[in-house]
């Protein structure tokens, strides 16, 4: 098991230097001019003077090999540049509002397993009777209703019209609620379908007909035999909506005016600054790959047959 | 195992939503403005721009002048000023009752000290003319401030009324003996001060105990985040702020006629403070035709499209400029919305119709052109269908190209364009410093003048109209420039921009500033309690 986390956590660096590549490359391949887009954000008029100062100063007159070794070089040392529409360093405003949305997305996904567990259990023991109806409905709206969406309509009910909760900002638990719902509605939609199906199926094999037989308990088969192997496709799939999660906050941060990184990260998307969009895009495929990292580890603690598969000979 | 069984169960955790909590907010105080802002304010450093917004340093730092809604300015920090008779010499007196906002006197000394951090700063400062010509500041007395200019530059008082660079922050507070490596703190002059700055949250401003000006009526200005224009609305209907303003869509123009219909709210529209327009290249493709320009003048109803587009939010533009700019009431014949006469006009430049609502021909060529916009601006690309709509009517094709800003900004620069959307600077560098951009190759203005016989002579007598010191021979040089780009239709102008304010009634009547940049809270008369 360390041997594994170890292998896991050495692959790690060549991602992230694949990542990082890619990161850089893409933003460069696209019609645009850092230097032009470093003006306009600047709010200096882009004469050929000016552009050709700036060229230099952000060092666009170099190889872009070298632009990315110089690049890489320095964020390693924790320095990813300053923001071309803020005028700031990127890393503390990064780790600044990472809080924020880490708060957010925790509490989605906390909030995601604390309903969507209770109700594909639901859903699997009333099996097409109407709480089943219900999940099923849940998990219809939950896929086709868009995030954003879901965010604004849940303001007009609950803030505009009902006045019970605040419509935006960060302020106390409260404030909380609105946006986590909005996060949270597609992945416990997505997680409650999917462990019902998974319970169904596992309740089909035969060794919990077996148990049933030998005259167990349902309440203990269920927990013992059914669950423990149910789990495991939900276990997988919670590992994709953390992803999921991070990306729907992003959006739900500008509607809910929450000062996350995500809001950070949209304008700076839409002002085309790259420094900011590099450092934010490689920061989130860490968490990304830590995840599936946290995912894969539990998965291999929750089914022992993974966990005991000898180590294959490399 | 499932199937058979019947058990009410587990609880839902929607529990949440079952517990109301009180939380509809009434202002912190009474006496504090609740304002939202797509962005913090920044550092505040008056010399400085991005990621510094205007109207904020508008707030805390004054000018020399006041610019005002007719072009001229009036007295601030300066009481009064004379001119030398070679237009050179700009001699200021300055009032003596004025503090900064820690208490310090501001006095000749420290303007000329300002002006000296704006000029050891040039070339950051190069796209504004004034920078160019100011070649020193004197303190002639305690209270008396000389500027000389290399020439004789007449808009030098409305271009020291900018919100920047040429404002005042006390010397006490420079760094390295400047201000272009950042200030201490933003210590000015005007009514406000910044208290506290919350990132990606909020800004507070305070009342400044030592404004020499009258009291502004609200103790203090809370300014709130808020990127998105939908949320802005949400938190006017929700009482979270109190007042919304602005000239780039803080608002959707259809949010800002729903609230404005809803009642709650009072709501206002400025008088034009920019023109929106198309520049139409005579360097390029068809329309290098003057009968094909004329026509997109003709073809285009902008009624309908601030009708449905716009929702009554802006005036329908005739002219580049609107009759309010100054020099510009030169009672200019509109093109008038015209389909027929568009056609007659193609038509008998030889541009042939082939078939109903395609393209006209001429010598092998179609009618087709290229209109650029932002992709991302839902406003732009809703204008750009309509004129694709209207000018098909008359037989002129029209591709429509959206693209990322930086994409369009370089078309502009470059060129690369038939059509593309533009605007005019606002108050106050309308008429003189967006004419004088004109002369720029990175403009669209200058790459759509490019075809034109007498573009050499243009900007000749745009050169001559900077530096004439004579307002009757000025008047005649701007009514000759904007004539010419009339008759010869290289713009077709849209509309002309406003700026929206939308507050909840208590803020009383809404003031707009003369310039597009300011917002002047200081004038605001909220009712009593």
């Amino acid at each position: 098991m360390r041997a594994y986390i170890l292998r896991r956590l050495i692959l790690l660096v060549p991602m992230l230097l694949g990542a990082s590549l890619v990161i850089f490359l893409m933003l460069r391949l696209g019609p645009s001019d850092p230097a032009m887009d470093y003006l306009r954000l600047s709010k200096v008029p882009p004469t050929p003077q000016a552009l050709a100062e700036a060229r230099t100063m952000l060092g666009l007159d170099q190889p872009i090999l070298t632009q990315y070794l110089h690049w890489l070089g320095r964020g390693l040392q924790g320095d990813f540049g300053i923001s071309y529409a803020l005028q700031r360093p990127v890393l503390p405003d990064l780790l600044h509002f990472l809080p924020a949305t880490l708060e957010l997305a925790a509490l989605a996904l906390a909030f995601t397993l604390a309903v969507s567990v209770p109700m594909g259990i639901w859903a699997a023991r009333h099996r097409d009777r109407w709480p089943d109806q219900i999940a099923r409905l849940v998990a219809f709206l939950g896929v086709s209703v868009p995030n954003f969406w879901l965010g604004f309509l849940l303001v007009v009910v609950f803030s505009v019209h009902l006045g019970w909760l605040p419509p935006m900002g960060r302020a106390g638990p409260a404030s909380l609620i609105l946006p986590v719902i909005s996060v949270a509605f597609m992945s416990l939609a997505i997680n409650a379908r999917l462990l019902r199906a998974s319970m169904l199926e596992v309740a089909g094999q035969r060794h919990v007909r077996y148990a049933l037989l030998r005259g167990l308990p349902p309440r203990r088969v269920e927990r013992r035999h059914v669950l423990r192997n149910a789990w495991l496709p939900v276990i997988t799939a919670t590992g994709m909506h953390i992803g999921e999660m991070l990306g729907g906050v992003l959006v739900i941060e500008s509607i809910f005016g929450w000062p996350g990184v995500g809001r950070y990260a949209v304008s700076a998307i839409l002002n085309r600054d790259y420094p900011v969009i590099q450092a934010f895009t490689l920061m989130m495929v860490v968490i990304f790959v830590l995840c599936n990292l946290i995912v894969d580890i539990l998965y291999a603690l929750a089914d022992p047959r993974i966990r005991q598969t000898p180590e294959e000979p490399a | 195992m499932y199937s058979r069984r019947s058990v009410l169960g587990l609880p839902l955790a929607g529990v949440l939503l079952s517990l109301p909590l009180p939380v509809r907010a009434r202002s912190p105080s009474p006496g504090v403005l609740r304002f939202a802002w797509a962005q913090n304010v920044g550092p505040l450093n008056p010399h400085l721009y991005a990621p510094n917004q205007m109207f904020a340093q508008g707030m805390v730092y004054d000018a020399l002048v006041r610019y005002q809604p007719d072009g001229t300015v009036a007295p601030a920090l300066a009481s009064a000023w004379e001119v030398s008779q070679d237009g050179r010499d700009y001699t200021f007196t300055l009032r003596e009752d004025v503090r900064f906002s820690n208490g310090e006197a501001f006095d000749a000394a420290a303007a000329k000290a300002n002006v000296d951090a704006v000029l050891a700063n040039r070339a950051r400062h190069a796209w504004l003319e004034l920078a160019n010509q100011i070649t020193k500041a004197e303190v002639l007395a305690p209270f008396t401030l000389r500027l000389r200019l290399k020439d004789p530059y007449y808009p030098a008082l409305q271009e020291l009324a900018l919100p920047r660079p040429f404002r005042f922050v006390a010397p006490s507070q420079f760094r390295d003996g400047g201000t272009k490596d950042g200030i201490t703190a933003p210590i000015g002059t005007g009514p406000w001060v910044l208290a506290e700055t919350s990132l990606g949250e909020h800004d507070i401003f305070t009342r400044n105990p030592h404004y020499w000006g009258p009291a502004p009526a609200y103790d203090g200005i809370t300014v709130k985040v808020m990127p998105d224009p939908n949320t802005r609305a949400i938190a006017l209907r929700t009482d979270q702020v109190d007042m919304v303003y602005g000239l780039d869509g803080p608002l959707s123009p259809d949010t800002f006629a729903e609230l404005a219909r809803s009642g709650q709210f009072t709501t206002g529209l400025s008088a034009p403070m920019e023109t929106s327009d198309l520049a139409l290249n005579t360097n390029r493709g068809a329309t290098r035709d003057l009968s094909v320009r004329r026509a997109i003048n003709h073809a285009v109803d902008k009624d309908m499209m601030i009708e449905t587009v716009l929702h009554g939010t802006e005036q329908r533009a005739d002219t580049l400029f609107a009759p309010n700019v100054p020099y510009a009431d030169i009672g200019l014949k509109p093109y008038g919305h015209d389909p027929d006469r568009a056609r007659a006009l193609l038509q008998d430049d030889g541009w042939e119709e082939t078939a109903p609502g395609a393209p006209r021909r001429k010598a092998g060529q179609d009618l087709l052109l290229e209109l650029c916009f932002v992709g991302t601006d839902a406003v732009a690309k809703a204008k750009a269908e309509i004129l694709q709509a209207q000018l098909a009517q008359v037989g002129i094709g029209v591709r429509l190209t959206g693209e990322e800003e930086s994409s369009i900004y370089a078309r502009q620069r470059d060129g690369r364009f038939d059509m593309i959307f533009n605007r005019t600077w606002g108050a106050p560098y309308d008429p003189h410093a967006f004419l004088s951009s004109m002369r720029l190759p990175s403009h669209a203005d200058y790459q759509a003048q490019l075809g034109l016989p007498d573009k050499a002579e243009i900007d000749a007598k745009i050169e001559t109209v900077l530096t004439s010191t004579d307002p009757e021979q000025r008047q005649a040089l701007y009514r000759d420039l904007l004539t010419r780009f009339h008759e010869a239709a290289v713009y077709l102008p849209l509309t002309y921009a406003t700026a929206m304010a939308v507050a909840r009634p208590e803020v009383g009547p809404l003031v707009f500033g003369a310039m597009s940049s300011e917002i002047p809270f200081e004038r605001l008369t909220p009712e009593a309690g």
